[in-house]
């Protein structure tokens, strides 16, 4: 992470000044849009920046569903199973997805690291459900072909 | 100073005050897991729940979090409050695995108490309990049961606010958080972590160094004072009750110290101490010396003493390094012996041992000695000096025997097993803070009392006496 | 057109979200007014005179919340949009975001002058990958066009403004757990009080107020409060925007003026009940707000008041169409599951409770339910009534004690008969679409 500081200086600016730990969260999002996720020596680089305590950031990594201390597959296929998903036909496009991605349940990934397949509560985007994120992008008003064509161009 | 009523008693909470501490204060005890008086307010546990009555019907809330306000009337036992708080509580034993049988908390443990009082029904739940992690090692010196937390966060407020650590955090979220050390550290980097011990109101966190050794009730507690450092923490020493003596036992086990705990001292302490405290059977219960010698052949006391009392009338530059490990009583005793024929220089029995914290802004002081102060307060602070010495009398640990002038006599008076024993002209083993009772005065001039748990073993002195027995001849002008 | 219309005036395109295109539509030409002719305190007088409710779900006065905070008070004050739009069925907010992000700067500036804000926030969900972008890049043009940061519009006054991204936490749309969360640590909620207009984000006084509440105030100082007050239904001045979801012909996002007929909303505007099936129920404001039958609804119109009368409320703004023929049984175990997953932990009744209450309603789902279980997860329900340190346990209260009050026959149907009544079903099925 520590190429990232000199944007992460730049953050700062914007932020109260001397409050540097409100940058914990931007600057994970940031670490894990690099590598993919937050390693054991992103968290130590963060923590001697921001001058936080390391369990703080551990705190913060296990709380929020988002972060991740493992790499996922290439495509990170996440499946909404909220209400109005599910009201939809999210539950019979989370066992579609599983099916075509290779995986037996949400939370696995695909043994050639292609796919990883989770489940999610709602995405705000229940008028349009169901919904399939893939890696950060939403893909909308799903169905079983429209997620064949789409899992067939993520390579 | 607002006047609240707490179930119709006038009370006078002081301002800024909460509810709970006014309550508290007046003798009103408000349940709660999550408040403590030295920690900040989590408000989590949502035991402390009370009612207040106003006139457009009243409303509940927590009382740790609740100011005081002029006039308030709150209800603690109102049928609304215990409701709330029976529902609480089969909250908290929803997942509690109920395993009091072979919990080291059991006979303090809040839950217990509160569940008999406000509880005391068999469960309602229904469902399979949440299993997790028991045994996880927190660090050397703690264990954590996951099951019987119930996520207080006192444990994590202490190590935030108090020792300032931040080992240990909440990770995860829901049902499935968990109180969790900072992976690449040890809580054994804190040197207060025990505290976390006492502060659990469950059986959540346990001492290794106590695990399963007795049940609570077979003990009691006797005050005592820490002698690790000048700080002088009060302490209990807890030991097996006379009337659960258990002859089967090993006769040093029946008064061994299981465990020490902080006696809450605002003066001194707080209700903390620091794990050195705990520790204080590795130092309270080392070898000991056995009976008086005379150049290393056992002889009774009388003989020795009559030894030691002709060394000294013989001696024309006689030194003592006074222990700082003695008590006010013994020191006095031994100035008034000591004092008109000796050059007097004290010494630290003992200095920082490696790894230990020297010191820190909160409990931890750089003398690692109980009484200090009053001995250089008695005896002065010039540095030890044996120049021209004859006779050497040194009186506890930390000295080296082959610092005493050749063609000089020694006395020693030690109450542990060690080489110069042997070594001295006379020795005398004199008996610990464990087996008399006495003084000790802090580094900031607080005298803090110890009191004895057993008696000293056969052939032992009191200093206190034995300097009587010297100062006959002791107290003739040179 | 359900009333009039404040926000969605205009037609969405490619481009409509930019600034140019704001400028066109006359948007920061309200700022430049507040900040050339008028002070701080007026502009609070203005919002407080428009009446306008938060819309974020609890319907607190933001002129009163604004009154809080002592301008001469010698500290810092700092400003939030809650923009963490999570309530299920919910996304209204993410419309504003998309498609007008100026709209909500510009009202940030309006609110940050009057409480003499110097840093402000946008708290924003995490997972709102496409609003994130369009929000960023709008502040991006913002700051370039000297809308934001130092001397805003070549006046006195400054004001940095961040999005900052949640990380997927539900109970970060609480105000007091998004400004913990602002803080760099979990989203715990805090205990009250203090208020956060006296000690929120970093212990300082703090407004947090919603992004649709927020977006409306460049439209109340445009027109002036009294105006804006008389939009509206008496006691709920304004629009709202609705999100719609479910069983609905044209789900979407409406704005709709306070009083409008919510049948006529449902069956008009958006085109009925999917299938034409007949209206089991709604849920009237996300899924924290209890069902309302199609026969409760009959003479409801859209506004605190007429919603309250019915036993609801309009909660976030985001309804779901329940079709005559779904199972109410296994909605609430998707609700329930829901809330389980995202109770924070910090307190007792919600952190075991929403457990709890899961495997409870998990049981009767697998067949091994108890008649007792009903009465325990009302118990539960209950004993989390008033009693957590967020709004959270009192929500998956409402949900459990409305859908078990109204469609308590089906519960017993499956406890007794071991499957469900309406074979589990949550969607209309796609015969049935096609067949419509």
């Amino acid at each position: 992470m520590k190429h990232l500081i000199p944007e992460f200086e730049k953050l700062k600016k914007r932020y109260p000044a001397g409050l540097d730990s409100a940058l914990v969260l931007p600057c994970l999002h940031r670490i894990q849009a690099d590598r993919g996720y937050v390693a054991d020596e992103d968290i130590d680089g963060l923590c001697e920046f921001l001058r936080v305590p390391r369990i703080q950031v551990e705190e913060v990594l296990s709380y929020y569903t988002m972060f991740r201390r493992k790499p996922v597959g290439r495509w990170h296929l996440q499946v909404c199973r909220n209400v109005s998903c599910s009201m939809r036909g999210a539950e019979r496009l989370i066992g579609h997805v599983c099916k075509r991605a290779g995986v037996s349940q949400p939370g696995q990934t695909s043994a050639d690291g292609r796919f990883t397949v989770s489940t999610v509560e709602c995405l705000g985007s229940c008028g349009t459900a169901p919904v399939l994120v893939v890696n950060e992008t939403y893909h909308e008003n799903m169905d079983a072909a429209k997620t064949d064509a789409l899992l067939e161009g993520l390579k | 100073m607002p006047e609240i009523f707490v179930d119709g008693v006038a009370i006078e909470a002081k301002d800024g005050q909460t509810v709970m501490e006014a309550a508290r204060d007046a003798g009103i005890y408000i349940p709660g897991f999550c408040w403590h008086p030295q920690l900040s307010v989590a408000g989590n546990c949502r035991l402390c729940m009370v009612e207040v009555e106003g006139d457009t019907g009243g409303w509940m809330d927590i009382a740790c979090n609740m100011p005081a306000t002029r006039g308030m009337k709150v209800l603690t036992q109102s049928p609304k409050v215990k409701e709330r708080r029976k529902t609480m509580l089969e909250m908290v034993l929803l997942n509690h695995p109920v395993d009091c049988g072979v919990c080291d908390k059991a006979g303090e443990c809040m839950l217990q108490d509160y569940h008999y009082e406000h509880n005391g029904a068999a469960s309602v739940a229904t469902v399979a309990k949440h299993r997790t992690t028991k045994f996880h090692e927190l660090s050397k010196r703690i264990v954590l049961d996951n099951e019987r937390c119930v996520l207080c966060s006192r444990c994590v407020r202490f190590t935030k606010e108090v020792s300032k650590s931040h080992a240990l955090g909440i990770l995860d979220r829901g049902d499935h958080s968990l109180v969790r050390c900072d992976e690449k550290r040890s809580l054994d980097d804190d040197p207060y972590s025990d505290n976390v011990v006492d502060l659990c109101p469950v059986g959540a966190l346990l001492s290794r160094r106590f695990l399963y050794k007795s049940r609570v009730w077979y003990l009691q507690p006797t005050p005592s004072v820490c002698p690790g450092c000048e700080r002088g923490c009060t302490v209990d020493l807890w030991h097996r009750k006379a009337e659960w003596k258990f002859n089967a036992l090993d006769p040093r086990q029946n008064v061994a110290i299981e465990r020490v705990t902080p006696r809450e001292n605002p003066a001194v302490n707080g209700p903390w101490i620091c794990n050195k405290a705990r520790d204080l059977p590795d130092l309270l219960e080392r070898p000991r010396g056995g009976a008086p010698m005379l150049k290393g052949a056992r002889v009774p006391l009388a003989e020795a003493a009559g030894a030691a009392r002709r060394m000294i009338d013989a001696a024309s530059s006689p030194v003592a390094l006074i222990s700082s490990w003695g008590s006010n009583e013994e020191l006095a005793a031994a100035r008034d012996a000591l004092g008109p024929r000796f050059r007097c220089f004290v010494k630290a029995d003992h200095v920082p041992q490696p790894g230990e914290r020297v010191g820190d802004d909160f409990l931890i002081r750089p003398d690692k000695n109980p009484n200090g102060k009053r001995a250089r307060e008695l005896f002065g602070t010039a540095p030890v000096s044996l120049d021209g010495a004859d006779l050497v009398l040194v009186w506890g640990e930390g000295f080296d025997f082959a610092d005493v002038p050749r063609g000089a006599k020694s006395i020693l008076l030690n109450a542990f097993l060690a080489p110069e024993n042997g070594h001295a002209d006379a020795y005398f083993p004199t008996t610990l803070q464990t087996e008399r009772a006495g003084h000790y005065t802090n580094f900031a001039g607080v005298v803090s009392a110890f009191a004895p748990i057993r008696r000293a073993p056969a052939g032992s002195v009191d200093a206190e006496a034995l300097f009587g027995m010297l100062a006959a001849v002791a107290r003739v002008p040179a | 057109m359900p009333g009039r219309q404040l926000l969605m005036t205009f037609p969405v395109t490619a481009t409509s979200h930019l600034l140019a295109a704001y400028r066109e539509r006359g948007g920061y030409e309200t700022l430049r007014r507040v900040l050339t002719t008028m002070k701080p305190e007026q502009v609070t007088k203005e919002v407080a005179a428009s009446g306008i409710l938060g819309h974020g779900g609890a319907a607190f006065p933001a002129g009163r919340k604004w009154q809080v905070i002592h301008l001469d008070d010698g500290q810092p004050h700092y400003l939030c949009a809650n923009a963490d739009e999570g309530e299920p069925g919910t996304f209204k907010d993410r419309w504003i975001l998309e498609n007008a992000p100026h709209r909500l700067v510009e009202s940030m500036v309006i609110a940050g002058y009057a409480l003499q804000v110097h840093n402000a926030f946008v708290y924003i969900r995490g997972e709102f990958d496409l609003p994130c972008r369009r929000l960023q890049a709008a502040i991006d043009e913002a700051y370039d066009a000297g809308l934001l940061g130092e001397r805003i519009m070549g006046s006195e006054y400054s004001m940095d403004l961040v999005a900052h991204r949640g990380a997927g936490s539900y109970v970060c749309g609480e105000a007091s757990g998004l400004l913990t969360s602002i803080e760099g640590r979990k989203g715990y909620p805090r205990n009250r009080p203090p208020r956060l207009t006296v000690r929120g984000l970093f212990q300082r006084p703090t407004v947090v107020n919603n992004v649709e509440t927020l977006s409306n105030l460049s439209v109340i100082l445009a027109m002036g409060g009294e105006e804006f007050r008389k939009i509206g239904a008496p006691k709920s001045p304004g629009t709202q925007l609705v999100s719609i979801s479910g069983h609905v012909a044209k789900p979407g996002v409406y704005e709709l003026e306070f009083g409008y007929p919510v049948k006529k909303f449902i069956f008009e505007d958006c085109g009925g009940v999917l299938g034409g099936r007949g209206l089991k129920c709604i849920v009237p404001g996300g899924i924290s707000t209890k069902v309302l039958t199609g026969a409760e609804i009959e003479n409801v119109t859209y506004d605190h008041a007429s919603f309250a009368k019915a036993g609801s409320g309009l909660g976030s703004g985001g309804m779901i169409v329940i079709a005559e023929g779904t199972c109410m049984v296994r909605l609430l175990q998707v609700m329930v599951r829901f809330y389980h997953h995202e109770s924070c932990g910090q307190c007792t009744p919600c952190r075991d409770g929403m457990g709890w209450m899961h495997k409870l309603i998990d049981g009767i789902v697998e067949g091994r339910g108890r008649r007792e279980d009903l009465a325990r997860m009302e118990a539960i329900a209950l004993a989390n009534d008033g009693t957590t340190i967020c709004g959270m346990g009192d929500a998956c209260g409402y949900a459990v004690t409305g859908i078990l009050a109204k469609y308590r026959d089906e519960f017993e149907y499956w406890i007794a008969n071991g499957r469900s009544k309406f074979d589990g079903r949550l969607e209309v099925a796609e015969a049935e679409l096609a067949h419509a």
